[in-house]
């Protein structure tokens, strides 16, 4: 399966990459302000037409101030939350490595957004046909035998394309080669599951941006205890409610009769009980 | 008729003002999009619409599968009265539901694909088949009164016939969908026609008037469609806050909803009984209102206890606006009602009941903003709350729903009273 490593001791925060994927991927600039987000990170965050972006942090490098950059794009998961929340499988995961969407099916809900739990699938709010966007992993030029466009742009190698299982060993024979020089932890080789995108970092990776507290576990593991009992209650209504039913109207039945009977009975005491005076009437 | 007249007028003004403006701001919605009328963004995907709209909405919807469970299922034959009224409410309360996930879907034009292209892995593709499958039970369970009414005896009786095999069918398919399983679809459907069979050789007595099947199948797609909306945040355990995001949500979900039908049912024929003067039967409302610290009771205990092995009580004696925002929640909509509901001074009369049924109101909707926006809420980023064209679209679909509620009320024989009083 296809996989991309990405080191941030490589990266010297150009954004090559940020402009190589605009331009493949066709999406047009942004209005941006300066200083509106971290230092001179621009733009402020992925968006509808951002989809990769090099976050620009003012942060600690072995005790000395330093500007540290980290790469924010999908990274494209073993076993994607979104892939697991969409409804129409308008998200799906390729055999290939990359996630991909089709909006021919999207219903627009957002379920992906809300699942996600690096925070990477956008929407275009202002907009009537929308779609949902985010980074393919230009699967579209991993189809023709290609790497990604921002790994074919990266000057430094800072962004390396590959087969996952050799990406991951090269990633950890880069920290035993220089154990000082990184952090001891590929983010995204257990991450929700594991992902293809792997990222080395020689300072904690939620610093650059990445989310943190993530389970190892896959998010599908978190629905699927409910989504795996519907059978079973299924069934289990189907027979206990019609039981239910069965008893008490049965019983209703037997109750009415009862009275009914009792009723006939009474007529017939009442109606012996008149006939030996018959004055009543 | 006149004097009714005089006498809501203002309100009924109200009520059409609201429900224009929020139709004209949903027609704005859809030639500039989304972000024209919501504040939400990337990082708030859902917000109030979410919350209200659809949680809630549907929470407040469960009279319907309650009360006809309850009466027609497990045979309460006091509450018979109130059948008609609360699936009434239902189906209309879906209909706006439906009307309003439209407009909060980006490309609500291929809802249909969701029959077509399955993800049984999902939770939102169970909503979605729940939302639509049960719309179709509501249909047929709310089409008696409508036949009633225009005399169509001859579709009535079709209808009747008709109706238990396309459960059968319903909830096969459903079953398929959900399972991709052959042999589980067998099951279900193995088991809905063995009841058929015995409902229809005599062996268990049934009213012809409400096929069984009907009233089973409403009760199985409600259960699945409550608890459904939890799950779907399940999936998001690192986003919802503590004090709400558990394995447990589906559960939760499904107690609160059974909680809320006999408020809703209260309140609603109270408030029915002022506006459209059709008289409460108050015996029966008491009665309800007697069922009410039970529901609440379980719910709460359920829920203080899924907290407590959660280890999540220090997030709800830690000083912030989410754990204000989960006692609020708690004490004025379960605790309060609950020992309010308690007294039996209170049970008898209008105004007690009336209360006491608007504060578990209440707490449910608060609960359902507390799990799909205040919950979601990271102080640390931007924070979300609700532009004020959101906030009227919810109130003009609400309107819309109250206004239908009131049409089919005039219109249809739902009131016992009535039909009890022509015989
Ligand atoms: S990072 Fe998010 S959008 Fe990308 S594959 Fe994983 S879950 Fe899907
Ligand atoms: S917004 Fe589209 S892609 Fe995302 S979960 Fe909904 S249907 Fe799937």
């Amino acid at each position: 399966m296809n996989a991309m490593l990405i080191d941030s001791t490589r990266c010297v925060g150009c954004r090559a990459c940020q402009i190589a994927c605009k331009s493949w991927n066709e999406l047009p600039s942004e209005k941006t302000q300066f200083f509106a987000g971290k230092g001179y990170q621009n733009p402020k965050d992925l968006s509808a037409t951002t989809w990769t972006l090099i976050t620009y942090n003012e942060t600690k490098r072995r005790g000395r101030f330093d500007w540290v950059f980290g790469k924010r794009q999908c990274m494209h998961c073993l076993l994607p939350a979104c892939a697991t929340a969409c409804p129409v499988t308008a998200l799906k995961k390729t055999p290939e490595g990359p996630v991909v969407y089709d909006s021919s099916i999207c219903l627009g809900c957002r379920y992906c957004q809300l699942a996600c739990p690096f925070d990477v699938p956008r929407f275009e709010w202002d907009k009537v046909f929308t779609k949902i966007t985010k980074c393919t992993m230009c699967a579209d030029r991993v189809a023709e035998g290609m790497e990604p466009a921002c790994c074919k742009a990266c000057p430094t190698d800072a962004i390396v394309f590959g087969e996952r299982s050799k990406l991951l060993a090269e990633a950890h024979a880069r920290i035993d080669a220089n154990p000082l020089n990184y952090v001891h932890h590929v983010f995204g080789e257990k991450e929700m599951g594991g992902t293809c995108v792997l990222h080395l970092s020689d300072v904690p990776h939620q610093e650059l941006g990445h989310a943190g507290g993530l389970s190892e576990e896959p998010a599908s593991a978190y629905s699927r205890p409910a989504m795996a009992s519907i059978p079973f209650v299924l069934t289990g209504l189907g027979i206990g409610l019609g039981a239910v039913s069965w008893v008490v109207n049965r019983r209703q039945q037997l109750a009415a009769q009862q009275k009914e009977i009792e009723r006939l009975h009474e007529i017939a005491e009442q109606a012996e009980g008149k006939e030996p005076g018959g004055t009543n009437s | 008729m006149t004097d009714f007249f005089k006498r809501t007028s203002s309100g009924l003004l109200v009520l059409y003002a609201l429900a224009a403006f929020g139709l004209l701001l949903i027609v704005y919605r859809f030639v500039m999009g989304l972000g024209a009328v919501t504040n939400l963004s990337d990082s708030y995907p859902w917000g109030l619409w979410i919350g209200v709209d659809v949680l809630a909405g549907i929470a407040l919807a469960s009279g319907g599968f309650v009360v006809a469970g309850t009466v027609h299922l497990f045979g309460a034959n006091k509450y018979h009265s109130l059948t008609r009224t609360a699936i009434t409410t239902a189906f209309l309360g879906y209909l706006i539901f439906i009307f309003g996930l439209i407009v909060d879907l980006g490309r609500p034009w291929n809802l249909w694909r969701a029959l077509f292209n399955w993800n049984h892995t999902s939770p939102m593709f169970e909503v979605a088949w729940c939302v639509m499958l049960y719309t179709s039970v509501l249909l047929m369970e709310f089409l008696p009164p409508v036949f009633e009414r225009f005399k169509l005896t001859a579709l009535h009786e079709k209808w009747k016939t008709m109706v238990p095999w396309a459960i059968v069918f319903i909830l096969g398919i459903f079953t398929f969908a959900m399972t991709d399983s052959l042999i589980w679809t067998v099951v279900v459907v193995f088991v809905l026609l063995f009841w058929e069979l015995v409902f229809r050789a005599g062996l268990s007595p049934r009213s012809i008037q409400m096929p069984l099947l009907m009233i089973i199948a409403g009760v199985m797609f409600s259960t699945m469609h409550q608890s459904s909306l939890g799950t779907l945040f399940t999936l998001a355990p690192h986003k919802l806050h503590p004090l709400w995001y558990s394995p447990m949500l589906p559960v939760l979900f499904l107690l609160s909803a059974v909680m809320v039908a006999p408020a809703m049912v209260i309140f609603e024929s109270i408030v029915a009984e002022r506006s459209l003067g059709h008289r409460a039967h108050m015996n029966v409302l008491s009665s309800l209102g007697r069922a009410m610290p039970w529901l609440l009771g379980i719910y709460l205990v359920v829920k203080v206890g899924d907290l407590l092995a959660r280890g999540a009580v220090s997030d709800a004696l830690s000083i912030s606006w989410q754990s204000f925002s989960w006692w609020g929640e708690v004490l004025l909509g379960v605790v309060l009602p609950f020992t309010l509901f308690l007294s039996q001074d209170l049970v008898q009369k209008r105004v007690g009941l009336l209360t006491a049924a608007a504060l578990v109101v209440l707490g449910l909707v608060w609960n359902r903003v507390n799990v799909a926006v205040v919950g979601m809420i990271d102080l640390e980023g931007d924070v979300y709350f609700p532009y004020w064209a959101e906030i009227f679209i919810t109130l003009g679909l609400i309107s819309l729903g109250i206004l239908g509620y009131r049409l089919a009320s005039l219109h249809l024989p739902l009131h016992e009273e009535e039909t009890a009083a022509t015989h």
